[in-house]
């Protein structure tokens, strides 16, 4: 089969490998109909996420077929449309019995690598790096789903592949954000980062009652999709003026917002040149593998006693957490990798009930032959990219 | 360090039981001189095995650094046991991947395989079939 | 099992070049102690050079884009041990650690960001853009600019 696969630093090539076998009782195999490339893959193809080998097969969001399945699945049948939760989970530990799916204890292989880096293991993930696991991932022709009693959702509604399939990761990771927060009406909510994520996180805060949404970012066309489709309030646009902190202040009448959401992660962008020219230049030295301006930010733009929700990725060390205003704000932290299979049906109900409509944020779908192309629209945000969904 | 220990959510007489028993038991553990205790985890959490590597046979400093570098290191291999039987206790699997197709192997952190899908003669060489 | 990276692209090792070239030019030889000797000069003249060349790479912050990227790195390289090789040959180092360390240390991190540089020049960028917008069955623009908003408020 054709797979999107890493091969080096800044490339992925399209390439012939194997067709997935059952390797497990709990496996299925599916035929994917619809994969995106995820702004967390962008860290896999930047080469700032270690234990990433070439060969790797790269996608976590996919959708499709159900074309076989392993003994030990009774849910499932050929035949079946299903979306593929990017973290995969037992179902039987003690973390997903608190639906905490994605610390699942049980499903990542390389338990051993990954308690190196954080600890403890926590879940598998699809095609993310040896650290969860070396699962081959989604951007492929079929997948092998482990655990495919627990985790894939069956569609059975007239909706489009586009309108269902950020199930897998982008509306529950910005749905999970946005519940961090604790909203019961009159909020205000900033959204650092307008990315995909982003605007799943705009759009679930006003989904859940907020007031206002404040949407925060450098690129014009981003600002604008949250403003005209996923319901934001306000913007900041951070590349005119770069202090965030000022703008808050000012747009929620000195009381900084009730809550902020990072959707930016590890390579976070800054508006001051030269700051964020010392910080990439750290990064690349390795001496801080996480650049951290996002989310120093939020900390410090949040009201006090507020709630700090972060959902973007992060992977290593960054260097200056503020503390010190943590500490003293009396504020909350709360963050973690979606436990996606908590939040599948109601979201799944949501769309069918037309409150909300996915497929806003796709601005490009393409064959899955222009994967390395579409990687770097996607990375360097050309041509209005926002969300590639990729046809196998 | 010559300790490990995991949590199994599941009762300790069952726990006890499964791990003499001929489909869960964990071959290196059993193999060596380590003392194996069964306790009671806090609240619902199950049953905690704790494995004391403290006595057992000791392959000096030399043999310790390249046990190490191989992944063969005792304590590894301990940790290895523990986490499949956990897995095959609770869900029923040993999870595979592609990168690594035996499950949770010592040898394999230092050697995986690149994370696409195993043919024909790698599926007979992970034993998979 | 994990591969070198390499993450210096063309804009930052740009970035570098203009910042470590300046600094070379002023700050550096105070902070290293050197300030007075034939070093301090030395140290100078390789960061006006430095940055000279960068102004006519063919790179994101070149001036006039002339002498292509890897030629420029070709030349960081050789440069660098030009100048870690210059106490020795004028004899100087024997008047004392001052006279070589700094030489010998810009050389090695010189050496080093080359090593973590990609050498794919010509900016960051290497994607068929054309071929993308040609088979996109999507229009960005007026995904972004048309029609209504994608979500209601429902109550929580």
């Amino acid at each position: 089969m054709r797979a999107t696969v890493y091969s080096g630093r800044n490339t992925v090539q399209v390439e012939n490998v194997p067709d997935p076998k059952i390797l497990n009782d709990r496996d299925a195999i599916v035929k994917i109909t619809s994969t995106a490339i995820c702004g967390s893959d962008l860290h896999l193809y930047d080469g700032y996420v270690p234990t990433v080998k070439r060969g790797d097969i790269f996608g976590h969001e996919f959708m499709g077929e159900v074309v076989e399945t392993g003994r030990g699945v009774s849910n499932l049948a050929v035949g079946d449309r299903v979306v593929v939760p990017f973290p995969i989970a037992c179902g039987n530990c003690w973390q997903c019995e608190h639906e905490m799916y994605s610390l699942c204890e049980n499903s990542n292989p390389n338990a051993g690598i990954a308690e190196k880096f954080f600890g403890h293991p926590t879940c598998g993930i699809f095609g993310y790096s040896h650290i969860t696991g070396g699962y081959a991932g989604g951007q492929a022709e079929y997948a092998r789903v482990p655990f495919a009693d627990v985790g894939p959702i069956k569609i059975e509604d007239d909706l489009t592949d586009e309108q269902v399939l950020f199930l897998s990761d982008i509306f529950p990771t910005g749905y999970m954000g946005a519940d961090f927060c604790d909203i019961k009406g009159g909020e205000v909510i900033a959204v650092f980062g307008a990315g995909p994520v982003g605007q799943f996180a705009i759009a679930s805060a006003v989904l859940l009652g907020a007031e206002r949404v404040i949407a925060i970012d450098q690129y014009d066309y981003r600002l604008q999709m949250a403003l005209n489709k996923a319901g934001a309030t306000d913007v900041i646009d951070f590349s005119e003026d770069a202090d965030i902190v000022e703008q808050l202040k000012v747009l929620t009448g000195g009381r900084g917002p009730d809550a902020v959401i990072d959707a930016v992660g590890m390579e976070a962008a800054h508006g001051h040149g030269a700051l964020h020219a010392v910080e990439r230049v750290k990064q690349a030295n390795r001496l801080e593998s996480d650049r951290g301006h996002a989310l120093r930010d939020a900390i410090l733009a949040c009201r006090p006693g507020g709630i700090v929700s972060v959902i973007g990725v992060y992977g290593g060390l960054m260097d200056k957490f503020p503390t010190g205003a943590f500490m003293n704000k009396g504020l909350t932290m709360k963050t973690g990798q979606c436990h996606v299979h908590r939040y599948l049906r109601p979201l799944y109900e949501h769309i069918r009930a037309g409150d909300i409509d996915p497929s806003f944020v796709v601005t490009h779908r393409l064959g899955l032959d222009l994967a390395p192309d579409a990687y770097e629209t996607f990375k360097h945000k050309q041509d209005e990219c926002m969300k590639v969904v990729l046809k196998p | 360090m010559k300790k490990a220990a995991v949590t199994v959510h599941r009762s300790r007489e069952e726990v006890q039981r499964l791990w003499e028993s001929s489909e869960h038991r964990p071959e290196y553990v059993q193999g060596t001189d380590a003392a194996v205790t069964f306790k009671d985890a806090p609240g619902d959490r199950g049953t905690e095995i704790h494995v004391d590597l403290e006595g057992a046979t000791s392959r000096g400093k030399l043999g310790e650094v390249v046990g190490k570098l191989t992944g063969s290191e005792p304590l590894a291999k301990v940790k290895d046991d523990l986490r499949r039987f956990k897995q095959s206790v609770e869900t029923g699997v040993i999870p595979r991947s592609e990168g690594s197709p035996e499950g949770e192997l010592a040898e394999r952190k230092l050697k995986q395989r690149p994370a696409q899908p195993l043919d024909e003669s790698e599926l007979d060489k992970a034993g998979v079939r | 099992m994990p591969t070198l990276p390499r993450p210096i692209d063309s804009t930052l090792h740009g970035v570098t070049d203009y910042t470590v070239g300046t600094l070379l030019m002023t700050a550096f030889p105070k902070l290293a102690g050197i300030e007075g000797t034939e070093s301090a000069s030395q140290v100078r003249v390789a960061g006006a050079i430095h940055a000279g060349y960068s102004t006519v790479t063919d790179y994101p912050l070149g001036i006039v884009k002339l002498l292509p990227y890897k030629a420029h790195l070709a030349i960081d390289a050789l440069g660098a041990i030009a100048v870690a090789a210059t106490p020795f040959l004028t004899g100087q180092w024997t008047k004392g650690r001052r006279h070589w360390v700094p030489h010998v240390g810009l050389c090695l991190f010189e050496l080093m960001s080359l090593a973590m540089t990609d050498p794919t020049g010509k900016g960051d960028f290497h994607g068929d853009i054309e071929a993308v917008r040609q088979a996109n069955l999507e229009d960005p623009h007026r995904k972004i600019y048309n029609g209504g908003p994608a979500v209601t408020r429902t109550s929580a």
